[in-house]
């Protein structure tokens, strides 16, 4: 059963490794030219996902739909799902042409060598690496590997095309670099990406779509700025690495944490009583002001230039480390005094409330 | 001050392992130029001479001294030595493979398949020529009953180095080949066979001289006369009397075997430059 407008489908797809569930009963999809991102820490199985679309692994239960076809019993090499792994795994015993054409000159289609030879040629252009045809692949830099990787994968033409963490091997300047190429060439081609990842920030950025999964299941879908603003449960706010959460009793309405009791107009629902508050919502006070809204008081302990940005460390009286940060854009940071006491404030209606009362 | 008395006798013990391993081929090779045909086998060289060179190629007019009866059991010896060794490390190159993922009693198959190195040699030429004659009433041969055991001898090495080489083998280029619509027979051929080759190179020496010069095994395991190997048939000369015929030969079988190695040198030598690559690639994961 799959729609008109999705390529792949994977439906109660279940996976154990000696008793440990990787996966457990995943069920996705994705659209025609859609980028998918999948977030999630590692040991969530967002791996081992991926390798049963490829077929590199069969479901313990589950099916698995492409293009419209029940491919779960389909071998790898018949699937026509591109892998770009997160080590490359360039032949290296070829040269960048070598690579690029390989799957063309021994694959079952029979490809021209007038073809094949033009096809490489293309795509080595459009990934940039015209001039490096005849290197071998241990003559190029890091950045232009994972572009070989690229390129032999999407010159088979394929319509989904899985990427197994391939920006995570690269320094944080490539990787954006890499990025911004991995949008534009699929806006080019036209292909449906799946793509893993470990970082919020890569998940966030480059997907149309981010899917949270962790212990084997798939715990949020959605925009990324949906994700971002409205984390369903507490272990997604957790993952998006962005948030300051504090345990507390949740009752009638009321939060109560480390900072008092405090209204909680909206809550989600969730298996604990967590009170997440944006890292850049938090507003820092002297400690003799008297705050608004709800207050909590910590310890100023050191802070971190970002760039763009500036991150604060406190420490509450319990020892809790509190993050706020600072956007450059809105102004110059004020300076902090280190094992000084100040007032942490933040307007309640900012703050995300889970909890097992909540709807 | 351990190193002071480490060092010294390390270094006598090298010296000692050396020339215990190429003292006895060094005096064979000296009395290889005795005088001919009537030097014998000792010191002193009477006369320097390459007589008995010349006598294995039967470029001496005929003497009392019969020509080694080398001729044929060396051309046995080298056909047997090359179908087993393409034999065994088929095998090994296969079952090694085999043996990269976990399967049912993998750990009984692999002990059996061990064995055959272990089991001495002169029981399993006893019990195939047994099992030839009284069980299935087969005639011996070099290259049927002796080809046999020597597979089973050999088999085991080619397999051992090359379970050690598909250990170290990251096997995401092999996926990497299928996701891009490579069958996985094709992917084997044109992915793995090439950067497992220096394995392969060495299980196929390996399966090579432990073959060419095995005893024990084609003593019972080859049939008569006319199905001597080399080893068998140098050693029906030690019967009779010893000539420096013998030790000539000796050296002209050990240089054979210095070229193989040095072939295997070239080769190997040519591969490493693809197993740096492979190196490179791993230290990106």
């Amino acid at each position: 059963m799959t729609t008109q407008t999705a390529i792949f489908r994977i439906d109660g797809v279940t996976k154990s490794y000696g008793g440990v569930k990787a996966l457990d009963a995943v069920t996705l999809e994705a659209g025609v030219n859609e980028y998918l991102s999948l977030l999630g820490p590692s040991g969530s199985g967002k791996t081992t996902l991926l390798r049963v679309i490829a077929g590199f692994e069969a479901p313990d239960a589950g099916r698995v739909y492409f293009q419209g076809r029940d491919i779960t019993n389909v071998p790898a090499h018949e699937r026509g799902i591109g892998f770009v792994f997160q080590n490359f795994a360039l032949f290296p015993h070829l040269t960048v042409r070598q690579n690029v054409a390989f799957g063309m000159a021994n694959g079952s289609e029979s490809i021209s060598a007038d073809e094949t030879a033009q096809r490489t040629q293309a795509v080595i252009d459009m990934v940039g690496l015209t001039g490096m045809e005849d290197r071998g692949v241990d003559q190029i830099s890091g950045g232009q590997r994972q572009r070989v990787a690229l390129a032999r994968t999407l010159v088979m033409q394929p319509k989904l095309v899985l990427l197994d963490e391939p920006l995570g091997a690269l320094d944080a300047n490539l990787r954006g670099r890499m990025r911004n190429e991995l949008r534009a060439i699929r806006e080019r081609m036209g292909v449906t990406f799946l793509h893993v990842t470990g970082s919020e920030t890569e998940a966030l950025a480059m997907g149309d779509s981010v899917v949270v999964l962790d212990r084997g299941r798939i715990i949020q879908r959605g925009a990324p700025d949906d994700i971002y603003s409205n984390p369903q449960s507490p272990d997604v706010a957790h993952f998006l690495n962005r948030f300051n959460m504090f345990d507390g009793v949740l009752s009638a309405g009321n939060f109560a944490g480390p900072f008092g009791t405090v209204a909680a107009a909206k809550a989600t629902r969730a298996l604990r009583d967590v009170y997440a508050i944006r890292y850049d919502r938090l507003r820092v006070l002297p400690v003799s002001a008297s705050a608004e809204g709800p207050a909590l008081k910590a310890t100023y302990i050191a802070n971190e230039y970002l760039g763009s940005s500036v991150m604060n460390f406190f420490e509450t009286t319990d020892g809790k480390v509190v993050e706020v940060e600072h956007h450059l854009s809105l102004g110059a940071p004020e300076i902090y005094e280190p094992r000084q006491d100040y007032l942490l404030t933040w307007a309640p209606e900012q703050a995300i409330v889970f909890g097992r009362e909540g709807k | 001050m351990e190193s002071r008395v480490l060092k010294p006798m390390l270094a006598v013990y090298v010296v000692a392992f050396i020339l215990f391993l190429y003292g006895p081929f060094f005096v064979l090779g000296i009395l290889s130029f005795q005088q001919g045909p009537d030097g014998g086998p000792q010191f002193p060289i009477t006369e320097w001479s390459t007589y008995w060179y010349r006598q294995i190629f039967g470029l001496t007019p005929p003497s009392r001294i019969a020509p080694l009866p080398v001729g044929e059991a060396l051309i046995r010896s080298l056909i047997l030595a090359f179908m087993t060794m393409v034999t065994s490390t088929v095998l090994g190159v296969m079952s090694a493979q085999a043996f990269r993922r976990k399967f049912r009693g993998s750990g009984v198959v692999f002990y059996l398949i061990v064995l055959g190195m272990m089991v001495p040699g002169v029981l399993t030429g006893l019990g195939t020529s047994l099992l030839a004659n009284n069980v299935f009433d087969i005639t011996r041969h070099w290259y049927t009953t002796a080809f046999a055991t020597h597979v089973a001898y050999t088999f085991p090495f080619a397999f051992l180095v090359m379970l050690a080489i598909l250990n170290r083998f990251d096997g995401s280029v092999e996926e990497a080949a299928w996701s891009l619509g490579v069958s996985p027979w094709k992917t084997f051929r044109k992915v793995t066979f090439p950067l497992i080759f220096p394995g392969v190179l060495s299980a196929m020496l390996f399966a090579f001289t432990l073959s060419f010069d095995e005893f024990p095994r084609s003593l019972f395991a080859a049939g008569g006369t006319e199905d001597q190997t080399l080893p068998l048939a140098i050693y029906g000369t030690f019967s009779v009397e010893i000539h420096p015929n013998i030790f000539a030969f000796g050296v002209l079988t050990t240089l054979f075997s210095f070229a193989l190695l040095s072939v295997y040198g070239i080769l190997m030598g040519l591969s490493v430059r693809r197993a740096r690559k492979l190196a490179m690639q791993e230290e990106i994961a």
